[in-house]
């Protein structure tokens, strides 16, 4: 299997004779890049916020993540695309550990957030977490009102006056770009929004812990098309604060919001760049290919 | 085709579904010959008296206030011993359990607690209290009660703890929320309304239940709170009076069955609509 | 704690957040449910121990197998020997088995697939509430009710029509008095309905619709589909629910209390009275004088228990092994 960059690299040449100009002249020095080291493409000249090195995941015996290396760049947005089952999503988990959840789940090799290693045991988890918020692919109101859903991760680590925390969360939801939707329900059941507010509202509900990171799983695929435009365009406002991290099967969304992708494929990094180049002028094969659709 | 071969398949087929239709009609029929039975002998004898009068001696007139009162108390304590018991065993198997060994080991061990005659709950509590206090009491009738509503509600709990989808579990956690947590401030709330089903399910169980009494709070011909003494309660009462050969005294017995048949049906269809309500 | 965090290189507590106390907390509370999940194994390990140790005079002095197959019960004689009740014990479950399995498919059969949807839940309902009604309201209603009508209507047809019959027709021989080992049966019978029904019904429901769907669209009748399709792909279930049943009319006691006629006695016919279990506990517990009765009654209670032990985990192994076999198939 020609899983690595490297190794498909130099088939890529042959095999894409005479396809495209472009993709000859920018091979060659990714070529030499991946070449050295297998699959940490680095191609940002931005500060990392994340520096992923040498990680291996395992679900019980099956290796899900094999040696993955990536730099996540500060205030950016960076998207992990791949056909399903490829392991993006476990990668996105690993970095606030939510996969401890479940006994059989494990990770080794490093994760460095801000130069300190998050895998370590003596990381606090609950604090790790508040530092990096998580959205998931559905809506996950908690059973109570939406105000409350809002002040619940506010009020696991900070103790705010009521006049502070109404502040709070107005200030999460108007950064959710939910305020105006909902200002006149706060004290009704979270439940009862449509799923696009939910979704806003979960992720007012991670921002009003003011993470510094925030991990998007598919955040969009559960809604319709309207809901999903509001979330993209909410995603390219809060890349100003935070550094964003989105998991998606839609490649259009990916090109749409990110300024880095990265490709996987069978649990293993295959390609990362910034995202005009993954979408136009792809490096490796297999990324094009999938790009293409060639994968179905 | 085949016309004798379809002729007969299509035979079978009515047969065995008009069957079907008489197997539930002959099901509905029991339930409503004894509804019709307790309200016939039951509902004439209701009266005032039967909620402030004690159990009378043979042949006087009467009612079963300390019976009711007593069967309350029973209850009462039953509920608070076996709820929270079984509400946080419950949460051990769903949240911590998972896969290991103890928790199937806890599991089983539950379901034989569930399908153990109440009987023998009594016989056990006897052993357990009443000859080492030398007395049947209140007391003992109550522990009897909460082993039986234990089982019930470890299981409910787990099952509804089980209905709440596990992204809800990450969702909190992804916020930094310890587990305790997680559980007591979002799941538990998620499954409020199933938890609390179980548990009155577990009070309609226990509210007719007579065996495990015969041996515990034995009964009390007398009004008393006291629980460290033996006590009336309704159960035990009907058992008596209705075996007994005095009319007054079976009288009572019919309009206390009534009493408590309502009340226990009364308390199902209450959960059920709660249950509908929470899906 | 958090400033010790940040010492070795984990994140560093920001602003105003406080420290997570979360560790102990967790520990705490997953301490406190396990505590109560160990309770649950200490009681029934507490029931087993006390009926063993209630137990052991009688068994010491009659020994175990010799306790079971001994036909005698006689507190003047001090004389106690189990198998009358058990006897009762099992032909009246048996008995009940016997009306209430067919009866409780046929209902979870009208239910899922016969009755329109508007008739679904009443009725369903209306099964469940039998199983809620307490079982001291059976006896009585089986006592002051049922026994009469049926000493009077049915019993004296069945002896008429049924006890000329070869083999089973000494099952229904002897005067009708309405009580005895048949009524109990048949209470017993109604009281299980329910139970099973419900678990059936539920069963029923998980059947994929494409099993039946590509049986109906064969030309499958539904009788042909909930025999050939629903029940083999349900067993399990099926069978779990009716080892619920079983379970049910074993340890029942108060309904047949009232109604069995509570005399140790073997007989071959089931309108005689006899006695089970639990309802020679109810009797005779409380009035019981003597080590030696007392303890044969906890022995009695013991058998009981271990019966019911039985038959959850016959119910417990068959589910695993059918699970087994349905993993290999697939």
């Amino acid at each position: 299997m020609a899983l690595y960059p490297g190794m498909s690299a130099t088939q890529a040449g042959p095999l894409n004779n005479g396809s495209s100009s472009q993709y000859q002249m920018s091979a060659p020095e990714k070529v030499a890049a991946s070449a050295s080291e297998p699959v940490s493409v680095d191609t940002t000249m931005e500060p990392s916020k994340i520096v992923v090195n040498g990680l291996n995941f395992h679900y019980g015996k099956y290796h899900a993540l094999q040696d993955i290396n990536i730099k996540i760049p500060e205030k950016k947005v960076t998207a992990f695309i791949g056909p399903s089952g490829c392991g993006k999503s476990t990668l996105l988990r690993t970095m606030n550990r939510i996969y401890e959840l479940y006994p059989d789940q494990r990770a080794s090799g490093e994760i460095l957030l801000d130069g300190r290693n998050v895998l370590d045991r003596k990381q606090d988890l609950n604090l790790l977490r508040a530092k990096v918020g998580m959205v998931f692919q559905k809506p996950t109101p908690f059973p109570m009102s939406v105000f409350e859903n809002v002040a619940f991760g506010v009020k696991l680590y900070e103790r705010l006056s009521r006049v502070d925390m109404e502040e709070r969360v107005e200030w999460a939801l108007r950064k959710a770009a939910l305020w105006d939707e909902v200002k006149d329900k706060l004290h009704q059941g979270g439940t009862r929004l449509s799923g696009g507010q939910q979704q806003r509202l979960c992720i007012a509900r991670g921002i009003a812990v003011k993470p510094e990171v925030l991990l998007l799983d598919e955040p969009a695929s559960a809604l319709d098309p309207i809901s999903t435009l509001k979330i993209e365009e909410l995603i390219n406002e809060l890349k100003n604060d935070y550094t964003i991290v989105i998991v998606t099967h839609n490649m259009q969304q990916a090109s749409r919001v990110s300024d880095y992708t990265a490709f996987m494929y069978l649990g293993e990094l295959v390609e990362f760049d910034d995202t005009t180049t993954i979408f136009t002028t792809p490096a490796n094969k297999q990324t094009e290919d999938y790009i293409t659709g060639r994968y179905g | 085709m085949n016309a004798s071969l379809y002729l007969r398949r299509r035979l079978t087929n009515y047969f065995n579904l008009t069957v079907s239709v008489l197997t539930t009609l002959f099901g509905l029929f029991w339930l409503g010959w004894l509804l019709w039975t307790l309200f016939s002998n039951g509902l004439q004898w209701i009266s005032l008296d039967l909620f402030t009068q004690s159990t009378p001696p043979p042949g006087e007139a009467g009612g079963l206030a300390n019976a009711i009162v007593g069967s309350v108390l029973l209850t009462v304590v039953g509920v608070l011993i076996g709820a929270p018991a079984g509400v946080l065993a419950g949460t051990y198997l769903c949240e911590f359990g998972r896969g290991s060994r103890f928790a199937s080991v806890v599991r089983f061990v539950n379901d034989i607690l569930l399908s153990a005659p109440s009987i023998i709950i009594g016989v056990f509590v006897y052993g357990l209290i009443v000859i080492n206090v030398g007395h049947f009491s209140g007391w003992a009738g109550g522990v009897a009660l909460a082993l039986i509503v234990l089982p019930v509600v470890v299981r409910t709990t787990e099952d509804m703890l089980q209905l709440v989808p596990d992204h809800m579990r990450e969702a909190a956690a992804a916020l930094g929320a310890p587990q305790w947590k997680v559980v007591s401030a979002i799941v538990y709330r998620a499954a409020a309304r199933g938890i609390a089903t179980g548990i009155l399910l577990g009070i309609a169980r226990i509210s007719g239940e007579t065996a495990p009494l015969l041996f515990t709070a034995l009964n009390n011909q007398f009004w008393t709170t006291d629980m460290s003494q033996p006590m009336s309660n309704l159960p035990v009462v009907i058992f008596q009076f209705a075996m007994s050969p005095y009319d007054d005294w079976q009288h009572l017995a019919w309009a206390g069955s009534l009493l408590i048949t309502v009340t226990i049906l009364l308390l199902n269809i209450i959960a059920r609509i709660w249950l509908r309500e929470s899906k | 704690m958090s400033t010790e965090l940040t010492t070795d290189g984990s994140v560093p507590t920001t602003d105003t957040r406080s420290g997570s106390s979360g560790h102990l907390a967790d520990k705490a509370f997953r301490g406190l449910t396990q505590f109560f999940a160990l309770l649950v194994a200490l009681s029934v390990l507490g029931v087993f121990v006390t009926l063993l140790v209630g137990a052991w005079p009688a068994l010491e002095k009659y020994g175990f197998f010799n306790f079971l197959t001994t036909n005698d019960w006689n507190p003047v004689t001090d004389v106690y020997g189990a198998v009358a009740p058990i006897y009762g014990t099992l032909v009246t479950s048996l008995l009940a088995l016997l009306i209430g399995v067919p009866v409780s498919f046929g209902i979870a059969l009208f239910i899922t697939e016969l009755a329109p949807v508007w008739l679904k839940r009443p009725i369903g309902v209306a099964i469940e509430l039998l199983a809620a009604v307490p079982s001291i309201i059976y006896g009585m209603w089986g006592l002051f009710v049922f026994a009469p009508w049926f000493s009077e209507n049915v019993q004296p047809w069945m002896t008429d029509n049924l006890g000329g019959w070869p083999l089973i027709g000494s099952l229904f021989q002897g005067p009708p008095m309405g009580i005895g080992m048949f009524t109990a049966g048949l209470i017993l019978a109604i009281m299980i309905i329910p139970f099973m029904a419900a678990v059936m019904r539920d069963v029923f429901e998980t059947v994929p619709p494409v099993y039946k769907e590509s049986a109906y669209g064969l030309g499958g009748t539904t009788w042909e589909v909930v025999w050939k399709v629903v029940l083999p792909y349900t067993k399990i279930g099926v069978v779990g629910g009716v080892m619920l049943g079983l379970g049910r009319a074993l340890g029942e006691t108060m309904a047949v209390t009232f109604v069995i006629g509570n005399s140790h006695n073997v007989s071959g016919s089931l309108f005689m009275p006899g006695n089970t279990i639990s309802s020679t506990l109810a009797n005779e517990f409380t009035e019981a004088a003597g080590e030696i009765y007392t303890s044969s009654l906890i022995s009695l209670g013991l058998v009981l228990f271990l019966l019911t032990f039985i038959v959850l985990a016959i119910a417990k192994v068959m589910l695993i092994r059918l699970k087994a076999k349905e993993g290999k198939a697939s």
